[in-house]
């Protein structure tokens, strides 16, 4: 089934094009990889998907809707989660609350009832905080449940951004360049995590990666941006030998050009 | 440590707070009643401004504006009908004020009510501001309500103001609404809405991508702050019994924002006893003012150093203390305990050494 569509979008910032005609069509259960050298404009088109930016032509369709126009909150609603490249955890926030704060968009009580602690409140705040329990301990985070945010090593602060999207129950999880900074002991094991979520949450994943090791080894397909446009598209294999892709990332010596 | 136990402590200790209030009621004469009342009042304030500053991170300096709304509105629904006749006298006051005459707590919701319609109206527009620029909007609105006030004396009597308030206001008023105020803005800190506000505090953009609606949260937190702020100004308008507009300027807001940074932003506990200190300190450094003469050295009478005091004062916790007088930290009865605990524990282990 189709997820996300994206057809020939562009995106202008003033006279600068960041992404040209960038067409993508993801099915329930994919796991797709995004490449590309540093400023091909991977992370623009994720902040397009996620209604940080509005495309400047065409639109994007989530489910058969249109999100083009749509607020980045609403955009979560209808299950569109992402983590960030440089990180953006609540820092001064416990561990938990910034789990706990990925359930707020699926909260019923209405206001009146959670500031008066009501029973109906007690009993869904109660179950969120199970819930959150529940998404720590699969990235073994339960001990650190009441220390600020921001105080956790690099390693785990990625672990629970990706939490956080989870919390809110996604069907698309974008995650921009999730092995960022890991060592390859902490690479192998995300490399699992994802894999691991992905079946149990029957996740569709769309990820950034500069570590070839990660993209190579867990994307099915990979698609590889460079100046704004898609330069290639395929199987890891296919990617590999493609010389345009060998280009983009090594350049080629002018004697043999 | 129960949740059970901690309910009737925390009852308990209200019953000793009425004991405490029916005491000083009775038995303080009218000037510490004043400070007392007057501490109670920015109470109120500086939590409800702590919720849109300190735990929603909106900078905004508009509570004087709210105040003032709050105030007039309560003041205009107390009076007797046939004082205000007396005292309009630049012009008569328009129809529905003439005849309206309410109960205290009726005038005081009014005031809260209108403080937060202004707050929506306001609020929509310019919460999309962020950081100074949300400042300086916000403290344009207070000086636009103020400078109204001066403009229409058919409502407000202009700059003369309003006189001859009745005195509704005592302890029982000012600490009732005070700890109402605490109930509900706590409450709302430590539920899934008061999670998402903080969220919006520490990163906005995070916030909005993981479904936190920006518009309707900074807007909810900015009318519940505003609407208590215009129901101290109510209480304000009745302990003070004259209000004019010269009252609700810029020094207004200033002073409620010293409360809440020397209480610590996000710190409820620390806005509460940075309320009292601030009006104590207000009081006792009188004699700051009156000069000093040491024979050889004299320091002549300059009114208006306290303030100074303060501000001195302010640059002090900014920079050393950033987090407040409490360091951030919460009271609750668990933490005092085991406060104790620690405190008991080291005295006995010091004396077992010896």
């Amino acid at each position: 089934m189709e997820l996300l569509n994206m057809d020939n979008v562009t995106m202008k910032f003033g006279g600068l094009t960041a992404v040209n005609n960038f067409r993508i069509k993801i099915n329930t259960g994919e796991l797709i990889g995004l490449i590309g050298p540093n400023g091909a404009g991977k992370t623009t088109v994720f902040n397009m998907i996620t209604g940080i930016y509005k495309p400047t032509v065409n639109k994007i369709y989530f489910q058969g809707q249109d999100i083009t126009e749509v607020k980045p909150d609403k955009i979560a609603k209808v299950g569109i989660a992402r983590t960030f490249q440089n990180m953006r955890l609540m820092n001064n926030l416990k561990v938990i609350d910034n789990v706990m704060i990925g359930f707020h968009l699926h909260l019923k009580s209405n206001l009146l009832s959670a500031i008066l602690k009501l029973p109906g409140y007690t009993k869904e705040e109660e179950e969120i905080y199970n819930n959150s329990m529940e998404l720590l301990k699969k990235v073994d985070l339960e001990k650190y449940e009441n220390e600020k945010a921001g105080g956790l090593p690099y390693g785990q602060q990625r672990k629970l951004e990706i939490i956080r999207a989870l919390a809110t129950k996604p069907k698309l999880l974008l995650l921009d360049e999730p092995a960022a900074g890991m060592n390859p002991q902490e690479t192998r094991e995300l490399m699992d995590f994802i894999q691991q979520i992905q079946d149990e949450f029957e996740l569709t994943v769309f990820l950034i990666e500069h570590d070839m090791k990660v993209v190579m080894g867990i994307c099915k397909r990979i698609l590889v941006m460079d100046y704004g446009v898609i330069i290639a598209e395929g199987k890891p294999k296919e990617i590999q030998d493609n010389p345009e892709v060998i280009k983009a990332y090594l350049g080629v010596d002018s004697d043999y050009a | 440590m129960k949740k059970q136990h901690e309910k009737y402590l925390t009852i308990i200790s209200i019953i000793i707070l009425g004991i405490v209030v029916y005491l000083a009621q009775n038995y303080l004469d009218a000037y510490k009643l004043r400070i007392l009342n007057l501490g109670a009042i920015y109470v109120t304030l500086g939590v409800s401004l702590n919720l849109i500053y300190g735990f929603t991170g909106q900078f905004s300096l508009g509570h004087a504006g709210f105040m003032a709304i709050g105030a007039y509105t309560t003041a205009l629904l107390v009076l007797p009908p046939y004082y205000k006749e007396i005292i309009f006298i630049i012009e008569p006051l328009v129809w529905p004020f003439t005849v309206l005459h309410t109960p205290f707590i009726f005038a005081l919701l009014c005031s809260g009510f209108f403080a937060a319609i202004a707050a929506l109206l306001i609020g929509l527009p310019v919460l999309r501001l962020k950081g100074d620029y949300l400042g300086i909007a916000t403290l344009g609105f207070a000086e636009i309500i103020r400078i109204i006030a001066n403009n229409i004396p058919q409502i407000t009597n202009g700059a003369l103001g309003i006189k001859g308030i009745p005195e509704f206001t005592n302890l029982w008023w000012s600490v009732g609404v005070a700890l109402f105020t605490i109930y509900i803005i706590k409450g709302l800190i430590q539920s899934s809405y008061g999670r998402a506000l903080m969220a919006i505090r520490d990163n906005e953009i995070a916030a909005e991508v993981i479904g936190v609606n920006l518009t309707y949260h900074k807007v909810m937190s900015f009318t519940i702050g505003a609407f208590f702020a215009g129901v101290a100004g109510g209480l304000f308008a009745c302990l003070l019994t004259t209000i004019d507009p010269k009252a609700f300027m810029f020094v207004m807001t200033f002073n409620i924002l010293i409360v809440v940074v020397l209480g610590g932003f996000g710190s409820i506990t620390g806005t509460v006893i940075a309320a009292f200190l601030f009006n104590f300190f207000l009081e006792y450094l009188r004699p700051v003012e009156d000069g000093l003469d040491l024979g050889i050295f004299s320091i002549p009478k300059i009114p208006g150093l306290r303030m100074v005091t303060f501000s001195a004062l302010l640059l002090i916790i900014i920079l050393y203390k950033q987090k407040g007088l409490l360091g951030g930290v919460e009271f609750s009865w668990q933490g005092l305990f085991q406060f104790f605990n620690r405190f008991f524990n080291k005295k006995s282990s010091e004396g077992s050494a010896k």
